[in-house]
């Protein structure tokens, strides 16, 4: 039988939550099936509903990438230290996930290069209509978002709703931050045009 | 009636506002629960014995009608440390079947299944 070590709760993670959180890590690292249940059953959630949003409508990848983060974290609990609580911990995996599916989105993408005159076009103006409440905005924009080419979906997602600079997306993609910005203008074009009209 | 703003402030501003997507489901399937629960504990057995179910009974834990079996039966800890549940027809069951008919207590697939 392998000898196990009960790790000491380390100075970060003093608190009764990261204490807690330390806990359950170090006896899922004893093997304890029944902690292993209780991290599934504590985290899935928070998990699937971050992947969905990011890889909204490509709902038939969100398991199987929910799947990876928590298999990936299975294979780096023992870094875990508690200096942020597991679900930070779990989401920073997710949030790595979702990045690998964007950057091979775009790694994939045909010739980003290519410059597309419509694209390009001095950017127009584009309005959040007074009127539309937030439910019909969400809808609004998922609409949009949803029937946007693939490419120009993922550019705009990981620019503004994972908040990476085009600087940060090339160096990802192995394409250059001019490539990555003609990208995000034709696909803000695109989205302007869908919105106008939506 | 438009209030315009520059498309990088609207991205922005959006961004802020709301989610990519609202059609999002509040927790995850009880199936998807059920293949995480699953692949993890196969990971865990690859690299050695699960904790015994004697000492995961003494750690406070309830155990399924047929772990406690096992745990009561003379079969020695090499019995107590495998993985149960990959031969239970919960697994199988809840891997499957969303509302999956699956109800005996401290069971992890019944308890995903309740949600």
């Amino acid at each position: 039988m392998e000898i196990f070590q009960q790790p000491t709760v380390p100075e970060a993670a003093k608190n009764t939550s990261a204490t807690k959180d330390f806990e359950l890590v170090a006896e899922m690292l004893r093997k304890d099936r029944k902690a292993t249940a209780k991290f599934v059953a504590l985290y899935s959630d928070v998990i699937y509903r971050y992947v969905w949003l990011r890889l909204s409508p490509r709902a038939d990848l969100v398991d199987d990438l929910v799947q990876e983060v928590f298999l990936a974290a299975w294979e780096h609990l023992q870094s875990y230290r508690g200096s942020s609580s597991l679900q930070g911990w779990l989401l920073g995996i997710a949030r790595h996930k979702v990045e690998d599916y964007y950057r091979s989105v775009l790694r994939g993408a045909e010739s980003l290069t290519d410059v597309d005159p419509e694209g390009l076009l001095a950017e127009a103006e584009l309005g959040i209509e007074a009127s539309l409440d937030r439910k019909r905005l969400q809808d609004k924009t998922q609409r949009v978002l949803e029937n946007l080419p693939q490419a120009y979906r993922v550019v705009l997602l990981w620019r503004y709703w994972e908040k990476r600079s085009a600087r940060e997306m090339a160096a990802q993609t192995g394409r250059t931050e001019k490539a990555i910005e003609r990208l995000l203008a034709r696909a803000r074009g695109q989205f302007r045009e869908r919105w106008n009209h939506a | 009636m438009h209030s315009g703003v520059p498309q990088e402030q609207f991205f922005e501003k959006l961004s802020q506002e709301v989610e990519p997507s609202g059609a999002v489901r509040a927790s995850a399937p009880a199936r998807l629960k059920s293949k995480i629960y699953s692949a993890l504990v196969c990971r865990q057995i690859a690299s050695g014995p699960l904790l015994s179910l004697t000492q995961t009974y003494a750690a406070g834990r309830g155990l399924c009608v047929f772990e406690q079996l096992v745990r009561i039966a003379p079969v020695g800890e090499r019995w107590e440390s495998l993985n149960l549940c990959h031969v239970c027809h919960a697994r199988v069951l809840a891997e499957r079947i969303e509302r999956a008919p699956i109800f005996w207590p401290n069971c992890p697939y019944v308890d995903f299944h309740r949600g």
